[in-house]
Formats: structure tokens, C-alpha cells, sequence
């Protein structure tokens, strides 16, 4: 069972590097700061769930589990106010 | 990101019970989650009360207990939606950064809106800037305005059906 439990943390943990590679590409290429931050956002929303994912068959107990899904959360709320604050200031501002 | 609506049009005895219930349901959420967090040690216990009373009261005070039904299977409906389009809308976004044409039509979309101002258009409108694709970046005339990455994809259909699912999941009422 140990290695189904390490498969699927090397598959899931991969592909969340996958989505956080795919998300820096994107916040270099992109190019003005509202696009930048679609590449931003995105990362964090299925980057850090596939990390998160591919961590909980490691997690000790039920707690540690619960701890990862949290910090989950909390980064996607951060993420989503934060980022609406940013496009509305760049749209009021007419900022590039 | 304005603070409270609500409604105040319910009988006031209605009031009193209903938001001493949603009192204890968020104190207890906030002590599950401080226990998750912090772990359970007996000198935490007065840091954590402190924690959970200004937890709650900030939570009462931004957002006022509402009388509409939840339904638990609309809610888990709309959590599946949410994660589909989270995916399906990532890769779009991660094939597109990594692309080397670097394929991108941005500009702004407005979508007209069923949902009040206020709390209730805040929720949605954070719900939605988690999906890739979409970033809300104001309002205007009652429409609240998307900036999308490809203005050609059919954003308008799936803000609806992300709405659709709010509604019976949460707003039912």
C-alpha cells in the first residue's frame, strides 16, 4: 500500500509543479499586469490543491490532513480577494 | 468590497433565535478549525478563546446571519462544478503560457448579474476570480465586469451556470 500511497504523492506533487511552472511562465510572458494576474491566480488554485493533494496519503493522521486542506484554503481565499482588489485598482488606474 | 446586507424584514423573535444559533454554529466552526490549526494544548486555551470570540464577532459583523436554506447536495453540486472548471480552465491557461504564439484575446466582459450588491454578489464575484480565465475587476451599471485572458471563449455560459449553482446552493430563497 506504501507504494500506491507514493505513486500518487510523486504523480499529484508533479503535476502541481507542473501548474506552478505553467503559472511563473505565464506571469513572465503574459503582458500587462490583468493577464500577469490570471497566470498568478491560477497557479494557486490548482498548483498548491495538486501539492496539497499529493501530500494527504503522507499526512500522520486525521489532523494533519485537515491542517493541509486549511492552509488550502485560506491560500485560495488570500488569492481571490486579493486578486480582485489588484483588477480593480489596474482597471480604475488604467495601469498596464 | 462593501461590509453587510441583509435582511431585516423577519419577525424579531425569529431574529433573536436564529442568530444566537448562527452565534454557537460559527463559534464551534472557528474552535474546529483553531484545534485543526494549533493542535489541542491546554496553554493555548486562553489565546484560542480570545481567537474564537474575535473570530466570531468579526464574522457576525461582516456578515450578517441570513434566513435563506442551504441544501447540502446543491452545495456539493457546486463544488464539483467549481473544480471542473478549475481544471478544465487551468490547463487552458497553463497551454497558453506555455504556447509559443502565446495565444491571447484579453479584454473585459460584463456579465448582468441576478445577484444583489453586497454580500451576495462578493461571494460569487470571489468565487469566480478562483477560475482561471476570469478575473472580476469592478462593476458598472449593475454588471459586474470580467477581464478574461480569450474574450472568444463562451465566459458569459459559464458565469451563468456558476450563478445558477450559487443560487441553489446558497441563496435559495
Amino acid at each position: 500500500m506504501n507504494l500506491a500511497r507514493d505513486i500518487m504523492t510523486i504523480a499529484c506533487v508533479s503535476t502541481g509543479a507542473f501548474f506552478f511552472l505553467a503559472g511563473t511562465v505565464g506571469l513572465l510572458r503574459f503582458p500587462d499586469t490583468l493577464t500577469r494576474l490570471h497566470a498568478l491566480t491560477k497557479a494557486d488554485n490548482l498548483g498548491l490543491g495538486f501539492v496539497v493533494l499529493g501530500l494527504l496519503p503522507q499526512a500522520e493522521g486525521l489532523r494533519d490532513g485537515l491542517k493541509l486542506i486549511s492552509i488550502w484554503m485560506f491560500a485560495l481565499l488570500a488569492g481571490a480577494t486579493v486578486s480582485q482588489l489588484i483588477a480593480r485598482a489596474v482597471r480604475r488606474s488604467g495601469a498596464r | 468590497m462593501s461590509g453587510s446586507s441583509g435582511q431585516r424584514n423577519v419577525p424579531a423573535g425569529t431574529i433573536t433565535r436564529g442568530w444566537w444559533s448562527s452565534v454557537a454554529s460559527r463559534a464551534v466552526g472557528f474552535g474546529c478549525l483553531w484545534l485543526v490549526l494549533a493542535g489541542a494544548q491546554v496553554g493555548d486555551v486562553p489565546a484560542a478563546a480570545v481567537a474564537i470570540a474575535v473570530a466570531t464577532w468579526t464574522s457576525l459583523y461582516l456578515l450578517e446571519p441570513g434566513s435563506s436554506r442551504r441544501s447540502l447536495p446543491a452545495i456539493a453540486r457546486l463544488a464539483s462544478l467549481f473544480l471542473y472548471h478549475s481544471v478544465v480552465a487551468g490547463i487552458d491557461v497553463a497551454g497558453r503560457a506555455l504556447n509559443p504564439r502565446l495565444p491571447l484575446r484579453p479584454g473585459f466582459v460584463a456579465y448582468p448579474t441576478r445577484l444583489p450588491r453586497g454580500v451576495r454578489q462578493n461571494v460569487f464575484t470571489t468565487l469566480t476570480s478562483l477560475l482561471p480565465g476570469t478575473v472580476p475587476a469592478g462593476e458598472e451599471n449593475g454588471q459586474i465586469i470580467y477581464h478574461c485572458l480569450d474574450v472568444t471563449q463562451p465566459v458569459l455560459a459559464d458565469l451563468a451556470a456558476e450563478e445558477a449553482a450559487l443560487i441553489r446552493a446558497l441563496y435559495n430563497d
